[in-house]
């Protein structure tokens, strides 16, 4: 009876101790985060205060309205960045995704020299800093005409994400036994038929999972697109942050409203497909 | 006649090969070039000026070099190491979570929304020392009268970095250990409650092994996607002050870009490169190692 | 297109762009690309690209915006690429002797009369060689000193400083007063005596103006290093005692610009040696809590008799590869023409043409502050002297910041920082080829 009690009581407090740490955890995870929300509301003076103001004295729009008002009065092409950075993650994430099945799949489906070895090597291609990247990449890009287009930026993320993809999607494949693939070919399918039919809803949760990485990288990326882009006509989201940083301020309430505006999207994407992508990793894993 | 048809798989594989080609192997081997001549951005016709092994000569016998070499070492080891403990710990408070599970894991990835320039940036005031939110709390809590300059002393400025790569990336790790955690089988930890096993016990014995492969995983894609701390560190110190702070990235993109020094700053990159290579692929070989005790080497 | 029309054509343009004005309708057609610099304090005179536009017929394209840093790397890799078909670009005189082979020498699409309007010494370092490769804009920079009045109206100060030094307390003359001063002032953590940029370039910029104060130079004739001398520790030393006496904020090392203006505007630095454009920010009350309490005065002088004033400004230039020259010149002409000066220097800039330094002095006149301020920079630019016009300027302070970072932070003596640098530099120049 007093065990029962005492074993009660520590699976409690443990239980407690358990939120308390999660509390902690989610806490640290947050804050940082929130505060870049929070001093897009408040008028710079504030953030920079010296005794710090720790409650907000004053809550406002007013970064977003200068945002979104004219050239000249901290306007920024918000909206321009907006849609490029739209067009470019969403077009390269799904010409990522593409390739990605098709590799994924020649690696999960046939058997053929040096498979390892190309695999390794596709992966390491991921490995190469950006920065050591860019100058070159740069220069090719202008000799082809590909500066500051949306096609150029599309190219080098879906090559960012493509290993990436390969590795995952390949993961789902090899989970869906050959045999149901050649048994829906029997029944009188074409492979391609089989491929939609039988295999590729399996792999879905895993192309959910790729898609959203690869989703993120492409949103986020600065050092490339920093170099590639030229003009508000491919300019991405994350290089017009840059507009806050004149030659000796920062505007840092401006920047963090424009962050707002990137941090939305990805945050509601995220939510959207996320248990995707917990199933999707989680076959990809151990299977791959 | 009929022409020799091309395998299926190279088939399937061509589109990467082909992307892959032109954005990277292309540009690499322009760079490799480059880092064996003089060239220099702001006199284009350097380009044509072979130096032979100059520039790898300079690299290996530069002490500012090997010391940012060592340091991004050591940032990349303690970097990985922690996020993954930490990830970990994570991953197993919010899989003991059932209800709100699905806000908690979109919170949980609440970092990977951040732009690693808008991190830096973040930080940067986080830790400024005059006006910076972490000296602000620490003086109204009462806990120091002193401003402590996060970003300037040696030990702490290397901190602060630390916390800001770890703030953006730890999720990472979290979001594929959890998935992990889903796919520990159920019965072989009820059987180990049964036999008496402590919690521990059964964590060590049975849910870790399942889930090193996806510890390896994360490892793998974080070090390979590592060199994006330079955005971050390149604008919370630039890699300074007095280099305490001086990343090979920074030292690279310093020299290319302000120094103009691309060929030399290529022939670095070369070297860094091997570096992230020989990360990768020593995950890779744990990451096949923890499969193969699974019973699922592939 | 007939002879005749296109020789009346060319003659029209001339004449424009010469005088700094614009003919109707003379570059129908044509389409500028431009990069310039971004930025509040610069974008209200990019609004006057539109009357151009409009005189002229020609159409402006702004291909970037961005800080000065930014552009330096975009220019850098358009070089490299060979991507220059874009016509106009913000220049900085700190910059400019990095890309001598971009920029088109202006002075054959301009008048004599036009150019001597600006400021000589401007004109001066807007040239490599005889080439003159950017027209300054009104945005003149030389630092002079920001002060907190209230601390020195402060007559328990007063005494406290009379007792300790046996001199008066009035804002510093000399360097080594100042320095005097702001160990006196100093209540850390929560009130500092100054301030300085320690990161980057602008620490060099900041030692480099205290070595001429202190009687010395950065480089010698051939561009050796000569900084390893007397003059040049006495300089460091400057920076190392403020530092080691805490009277600086302790991430001084880490601050550039910015962090300055925002940590003088926070009320917390009594004496801040600070450019031009910062002089609305400090006493703005939506912006500052020195509001009503700023102070200007010249830039004190070092132990030559020297006062510092590393100066630098901005301009526009027309590469080498641009097609349409004339309109070019005559669209840069046209933003740095007088009213163009008078509307930008409205902001608080200083100009380069001696006409409208005597049109913002007179329109000071009726605002105190404003007044104190644009005599304070009247007089701190008499003693200005640009960067050292080398090429490899930028190359060097990014091997001489961090060891002046090093002997300040205390990881090495002042000597062996010099030492260091001094070798490291002469390498350089070695290398590329200087001597």
């Amino acid at each position: 009876m007093n065990d029962a009690r005492l074993h009660r009581l520590r699976a409690r407090s443990l239980k407690l101790l358990q939120l308390a740490a999660l509390f902690i955890a989610m806490s640290i995870i947050c804050l940082p985060g929130l505060w870049v929300v929070l001093n897009s509301f408040r008028p710079t003076v504030e953030i920079m205060a010296k005794p710090p103001v720790w409650i907000p004295q004053e809550l406002n729009l007013d970064h977003y309205r200068a945002m979104f008002g004219d050239l000249g009065e901290g306007g920024v092409p918000v909206m321009r960045y907006f849609t490029n950075s739209l067009i470019i993650s969403v077009t390269s994430t799904v010409i990522a995704i593409l390739v990605g099945m098709a590799g994924g799949y020649a690696f999960a489906r046939y058997q053929f020299k040096g498979k390892a070895a190309i695999f390794i090597g596709l992966m390491l291609t991921r490995a190469v800093p950006g920065v050591a990247l860019s100058l070159p990449l740069f220069i090719v890009m202008a000799r082809t005409g590909l500066i500051d287009t949306h096609i150029g930026l599309i190219l080098v993320y879906v090559s960012l994400n493509v290993p990436f993809t390969i590795w995952l999607i390949d993961g789902f494949f090899r989970q869906v036994p050959v045999e149901l693939a050649e048994a829906a070919e029997i029944d009188g399918c074409t492979r391609w038929q089989a491929f939609w039919k039988v295999e590729f809803p399996v792999a879905r949760a895993g192309v959910a999972s790729a898609g959203i990485f690869a989703f993120l990288t492409s949103w986020n990326e600065y050092a490339l697109a920093s170099q590639l882009t030229r003009s508000t006509f491919s300019k991405t989201m994350p290089v017009g942050l840059r507009d806050f940083t004149s030659e000796f301020t920062i505007n840092w309430g401006g920047m963090c409203a424009l962050a707002v505006l990137m941090i939305i999207p990805a945050l509601i994407l995220t939510f959207l497909v996320q248990k995707h992508l917990i199933a999707g990793l989680t076959f990809g894993g151990v299977k791959g | 006649m009929t022409r020799p048809r091309l395998p299926a798989w190279f088939v399937l594989l061509l589109p990467a090969f082909i992307v892959l080609a032109a954005v990277v192997l292309i540009p690499l081997l322009l760079s490799l070039y480059s880092s064996f001549t003089s060239y220099r951005l702001t006199r284009p016709e350097t380009l044509y000026n072979w130096i032979g092994t100059f520039n790898y000569e300079k690299a290996v016998q530069s002490a500012h070099f090997w010391s940012a070499f060592g340091r991004t070492v050591l940032l990349l080891t303690i970097a990985l190491n922690l996020e993954m403990l930490l990830g970990l710990g994570l991953a197993l408070l919010v899989n003991q979570v059932t209800y709100g599970q699905r806000l908690l894991r979109t919170i949980m990835m609440f970092p990977m929304m951040f732009s690693p320039l808008l991190v830096g940036f973040q930080f940067k005031f986080i830790f400024n020392d005059n006006v910076g939110l972490v000296n602000n709390a620490l003086q109204s809590l009462g806990l120091t009268n002193v401003a402590i300059p996060w970003l300037v002393d040696g030990q702490l400025a290397f901190i602060s970095i630390l916390v800001a790569e770890m703030w953006s990336s730890t999720s990472v790790f979290a979001i594929l250990i959890l998935a992990g955690l889903f796919a520990v089988p159920r019965d072989p930890i009820e059987a180990a409650k049964v036999d008496g096993c402590t919690p521990w016990q059964s964590f060590r014995h049975i849910t870790l092994p399942y889930i090193m492969p996806f510890i390896y995983i994360a490892l793998a894609i974080r070090s390979l996607d590592v060199a994006r701390a330079y955005d971050i560190v390149q604008i919370m110190t630039n890699g300074g002050p007095a280099r305490r702070t001086e990343l090979i990235w920074t030292l690279i993109g310093r020299t290319g870009y302000v120094d103009a020094k691309m060929g030399y700053a290529n022939a670095m990159g070369y070297i860094s490169i091997f570096l992230a290579i020989a990360f990768t692929i020593y995950f890779f070989r744990k990451l096949n190692a923890a499969r193969a005790e699974l019973g699922m080497g592939g | 297109m007939g002879h005749s029309k296109l020789r009346a054509l060319l003659c029209a343009s001339a004449l424009s762009a010469l005088g700094g004005g614009a003919v109707a309708g003379e570059f129908d057609g044509i389409t500028l690309q431009a990069k310039l610099i971004g930025g509040q304090q610069y974008e209200a005179l990019y609004a006057r690209i539109a009357e151009w536009e409009a005189e002229t017929g020609a159409q402006v394209e702004i291909l970037s915006k961005k800080n000065h840093f930014e552009l330096d790397k975009e220019f850098k890799s358009d070089i490299a690429a060979g991507t220059l078909g874009w016509c106009v670009g913000s220049n900085h005189s700190s910059f400019a002797s990095q890309y001598p082979s971009l920029y088109t020498d202006l002075t054959p699409y301009l008048s004599a009369e036009f150019i001597e309007a600006y400021v000589p010494s401007n004109i001066a370092a807007s040239k490599i060689g005889d080439a003159l490769v950017m027209l300054p804009r009104a945005q003149f920079d030389v630092s002079v000193l920001y002060y907190l009045k209230s601390i020195y109206e402060d007559p328990e100060r007063q005494a406290a400083y009379k007792a300790e030094t046996g001199r008066d307390l009035a804002p510093p003359d000399t360097w080594e007063e100042y320095k005097a001063q702001a160990i006196f002032f100093t209540d850390a953590p929560n009130f500092y005596g100054t301030q300085y940029a320690g990161k980057d370039e602008a620490i060099v910029g900041r030692y480099y103006e205290m070595v001429i104060a202190e009687g010395g130079q950065l480089f010698n004739e051939d561009w050796s290093p000569a900084f390893n001398s007397d003059a040049g520790k006495r300089a460091l030393s400057w920076f190392v005692d403020l530092y080691q006496a805490g009277a600086v904020p302790p991430g001084t090392t880490s601050y550039l610009w910015d962090d300055l203006g925002q940590g003088f505007a926070s009320g917390t630095i009594a004496l801040n040696l600070d450019w031009p454009g910062w002089a609305g920010f400090f006493n703005g009350e939506d912006t500052s809590k020195a509001a009503g309490d700023v102070g200007v005065i010249v830039q004190p002088q070092g132990s030559a008799g020297i006062r510092t004033g590393w100066s630098g400004h901005h301009g526009f230039s027309v590469t080498e590869s641009c097609e349409h020259k004339e309109a070019a010149a005559s669209l840069v002409a046209w933003l740095t023409n007088e009213e163009s000066q008078k509307l930008e220097s409205a902001g608080g800039s200083l100009p380069t043409r001696t006409a409208v330094w005597d049109h913002v002095l007179e329109a000071a006149k009726s605002d105190p502050f404003r007044a104190e301020a644009i005599a304070a920079f009247q007089e701190g630019s008499e003693h200005a002297f640009p960067a050292p016009q080398t090429p490899y300027w930028i190359e060097a302070t990014n091997l001489i910041y961090p060891e002046l970072q090093a002997a300040i932070l205390g990881d090495k003596s002042v000597e062996e920082a010099l030492a260091d640098a001094a070798k490291a530099v002469d390498e350089m120049m070695q290398e590329n080829g200087v001597y």
